[in-house]
């Protein structure tokens, strides 16, 4: 029988909640102290945001790749969508006896098949299609990315829509029936009023999924650093930027640049758990 | 509504579903199709008997064995790593923390969830430099820095997974062995902790999974494309997503090829496995590990 | 009633959530008998029960004032007060729940985690103690040659039996009961009711009821809460003397 005071136990189990905390304080901590030089060069974090890239004339501004990232992350939230809604309207609403739950089940497993794995099969799969398709370039593109990243982040919020919809409580749906309302209707008025708070956050969760993932951007998105002028062209995420970059010169200003797309990365992803924090407590504390 | 805008919705539906399940059917068979004939032992072992290669007699040339090694102990080290902090703070945040605390803690933990990779990949390469030019010159990163960034980025499943399942605990359960005179250590440690274990356990593999399939974090930190079973902690190592990664871009033949073929199907079995796993032990878990906000 | 006073609360006051539920509470008991404690549902009976080993304290959102004095050794304790041991107040105030909770682990270990929990590590000590217990809870004949099994795969009244001997291991000298026969059938019920009123010669119960009937057939004293106008009543009965 082990016999650990009260307060001790206590503090052993407080000690590595410190650390995991420090860690996640740590690792922003670190992109600002080795990311410094190039702040200061450049006067201010957000003028470096607002630059261009051009090392030949000395200016190492990560702004096309914050476009990179937002357009491949939004074109694949308005891809994943549409998909992810009537995929769980299928699965909730519909409510199919046989292919509801297999859908259910297709999505659940999906969420375990590995990212490389959609980049490897993007890169000779739909690449190829989209260079023959649309005739242009070499098929790397802003448009195969958010393709494939459409796939990677749809379970993500199929998974949430479907539970925020059977969360809306059963009577009011019944109420509902009651007045002679078909499940169309009972879906339109009644559990998306009530699920939407659910519905957002898991928008943003996706959203931020798309945002933090470097492989298939990396792999098919053909990582130019421009300003992209349609889905045609290529583009460079600020994922992408990091893991192209480092194998460069660790003293150069190049590299430095990217820590402030480690920064800017860290920054997006506490702005979007403070968002969905916000929305889901919300709805918690309504129910 | 009328009959059309309910019928649409329905039709909407499913076209959605059924492009959703053929496209992952046109993913998975793709690989199938073009990789199955790449597997068999030779794509593992190269030309060495699969028996020298695992007694380590013997070196893998031209085969995934080091890869799979690579993958193999990356995950042994990173689990290892994380799993003690993280239960611990799983217990912590589920049983003492409170109030304003908790909500901190909370808070602090869905960043560490939603933190890019590449950048856990990037602080663990800074540190690796850090160290190099403080500390010692033998350090680079390595299988060492790469198992600590991969520790960072599966924290969180592992505090969520403990935390989850600790809290779903009745009430009835929570009160029994204090209502015997029990102290709090001793509930957590003799009641709690064993009627969550299959909560926790689901949690542990869905980490190694996640450690398996990584490649954003161990592309900064060490993995590279050739060499060979790592010697040390501190020495470079292949891995199996990253050698897909490689594969993809740098094949120079259409045999290399295949071996990426076949690397993808072998990594989707594990991670498959690894998923049905966690799944079998416990279904509701691994959907609050991802989503707990 | 002649029996010496055991337990005695002084204005009671009891919230969940800054809702009260029991305002001003004084009451008595007495040493070895059997009081039940009526009243509507939410009145606050269970509530009553858990202020008496502090397992209120567990609970979020719970908040109480007053006093509790428990007489041990002979004297009163302030049993809310800062030096005094809670795992040791527990030991001494066993408590059975209105649901029984047995552990997913076998009969005998079930019984035996109270000594465990208290550090008792001597093995023919815990086997006798365990015998005992399982004895006085009318458990010990149709269990004693299955200890090994699962406590789950016992019946519903076999696990309100086992939870009660597993409260009777350490022989406190309070056992509160929380409508133990609310989840069983009418036999099961029937052998609870007996074995309680044997409890009554070796410690003082505080048994919450639903039933009336029950009541009558066990009670020595009845407590009635009522919850009017947020505030507390208490009636007390003297047992119906049987004609």
């Amino acid at each position: 029988m082990i016999n650990i005071p009260e307060k001790a136990a206590e503090k052993l189990f407080l000690l590595p909640t410190v650390i995991s905390i420090a860690i996640t304080i740590g690792i922003f901590g670190f992109m600002l102290l080795l990311g410094l030089p190039l702040i200061i060069r450049g006067g201010h974090f957000l003028n470096l945001l607002a630059q261009s890239w051009a090392p030949g004339s000395g200016l190492y501004g990560i702004y096309p790749m914050i476009v990179g990232s937002l357009s491949i992350a939004s074109l694949s939230l308005v891809f994943a969508f549409p998909l992810s809604l009537g995929c769980s309207v299928l699965i909730s609403v519909v409510g199919h006896e046989v292919f509801g739950r297999f859908l259910r089940g297709v999505v659940q497993l999906m969420t375990g098949i590995p990212t490389v794995i959609y980049g490897f099969v993007g890169v000779f799969l739909l690449v190829p299609r989209i260079r023959e398709i649309f005739q242009r370039g070499s098929g790397m593109c802003i448009l195969s990315a958010s393709l494939m990243l459409a796939v990677l982040i749809s379970p993500t919020m199929i998974l949430f829509f479907t539970d925020s919809f059977d969360h809306v409580p059963k009577s009011y749906g019944q109420a509902a029936e009651a007045l002679g309302a078909s499940k169309g209707q009972k879906f339109l008025y009644v559990t998306l009023p009530c699920a939407w708070r659910g519905v957002l956050t898991g928008l943003i969760l996706a959203g931020g999924r798309a945002l933090g993932d470097t492989l298939i951007a990396l792999m098919l998105a053909g990582n130019a650093i421009q300003i992209p002028g349609s889905v045609l062209d290529s583009a460079r995420t600020l994922t992408s930027h990091i893991a192209l970059v480092f194998a460069a010169d660790y003293e150069s200003l190049e590299f430095k640049s990217i820590f402030a797309c480690g920064m800017s990365l860290y920054l997006l992803a506490t702005l979007l758990v403070l968002g969905a924090r916000g929305l889901w407590h919300r709805n918690e504390g309504e129910k | 509504m009328n009959r059309l805008g309910e019928k649409l919705l329905i039709a909407f539906s499913w076209i959605s579903g059924i492009t959703l399940v053929s496209v992952v059917f046109f993913i998975v068979g793709h690989l199938i199709f073009k990789g199955i004939r790449a597997i068999n032992l030779k794509l593992i072992f190269g030309e060495t008997r699969p028996l020298d290669a695992l007694l380590l007699r013997k070196q893998v040339f031209h085969g995934l064995f080091p890869a799979m090694m690579g993958t193999f102990l990356l995950v042994v080290l990173s689990v290892g790593l994380a799993a003690p902090v993280g239960l611990a703070s799983g217990i912590y945040l589920a049983e003492y923390a409170q109030g304003k605390v908790r909500k901190i803690v909370n808070f602090f933990f869905d960043i560490l969830a939603t933190i890019p990779s590449i950048v856990i990949g990037l602080t663990g390469f800074s540190v690796a430099v850090f160290l190099h030019q403080h500390y010692s010159k033998q350090i680079y990163p390595c299988l060492l820095i790469s198992s600590l960034s991969l520790s960072f980025l599966v924290l969180p499943y592992i505090i969520r997974s403990t935390q989850v399942s600790l809290e779903s605990l009745p009430l009835n359960t929570r009160l029994t062995a204090l209502a015997l005179g029990g102290t709090r250590v001793q509930n957590i440690l003799y009641v709690l902790v064993p009627q969550s274990l299959s909560g926790i356990l689901s949690g542990l593999i869905l980490a190694i999974g996640r450690c398996a399939e990584d490649t954003a974090v161990i592309m900064l930190t060490g993995v590279v494309a050739t060499a060979g079973l790592p010697r040390s902690v501190l020495a470079p190592y292949e891995a199996l997503p990253f050698y897909i990664y490689y594969i993809s871009s740098e094949y120079s033949s259409p045999e290399e090829l295949l071996t990426g073929y076949g690397a993808s199907i072998i990594l989707l079995i594990i991670c498959m496995t690894l998923f049905l796993f966690a799944f079998i032990v416990k279904r509701r878990i691994i959907w609050q590990t991802f989503y707990h906000l | 009633m002649n029996k010496p006073v055991k337990i005695r609360t002084t204005n009671l006051c009891f919230s969940y959530y800054n809702h009260p539920v029991l305002q001003d509470v004084t009451l008595q008991f007495f040493e070895n008998s059997l009081t039940a404690i009526v009243g509507p549902s939410g009145v606050g009976k269970s509530t009553f029960l858990m202020t008496l080993n502090r397992l209120w304290e567990e609970i979020p959102g719970a908040r109480m004032k007053g006093r509790i004095e428990i007489k041990f050794n002979g004297s009163f304790h302030d049993i809310y007060a800062r030096s005094y041991s809670l795992p040791q107040l527990r030991r001494a105030v066993g408590m059975v729940f209105q649901v029984p909770n047995p552990l997913p682990m076998s009969i005998f270990k079930n019984i035996a985690l109270p000594l465990k929990l208290a550090g008792i590590r001597d093995r023919s000590l815990i086997s006798y103690k365990v015998e005992q217990a399982l004895k006085r809870a009318y458990l010990w004949e149709e269990v004693k040659d299955r200890l090994t099994d699962s406590a789950l795969k016992l019946s519903g009244g076999q696990q309100q039996r086992l939870c009660i001997a597993r409260a009777l291991i350490l022989e406190p000298e309070v056992l509160l009961v929380d409508e133990p026969t609310s989840s069983l059938d009418g036999k099961a019920a029937s052998v609870i009711e007996e074995l309680l009123l044997s409890l009554r010669e070796h410690c003082t119960i505080l048994a919450v009821s639903h039933y009336w009937d029950q009541v009558k057939r066990i009670a020595d004293v009845v407590v009635e809460l009522s919850n009017s106008h947020h505030q507390s009543n208490i009636y007390h009965h003297q047992k119906p003397q049987p004609v």
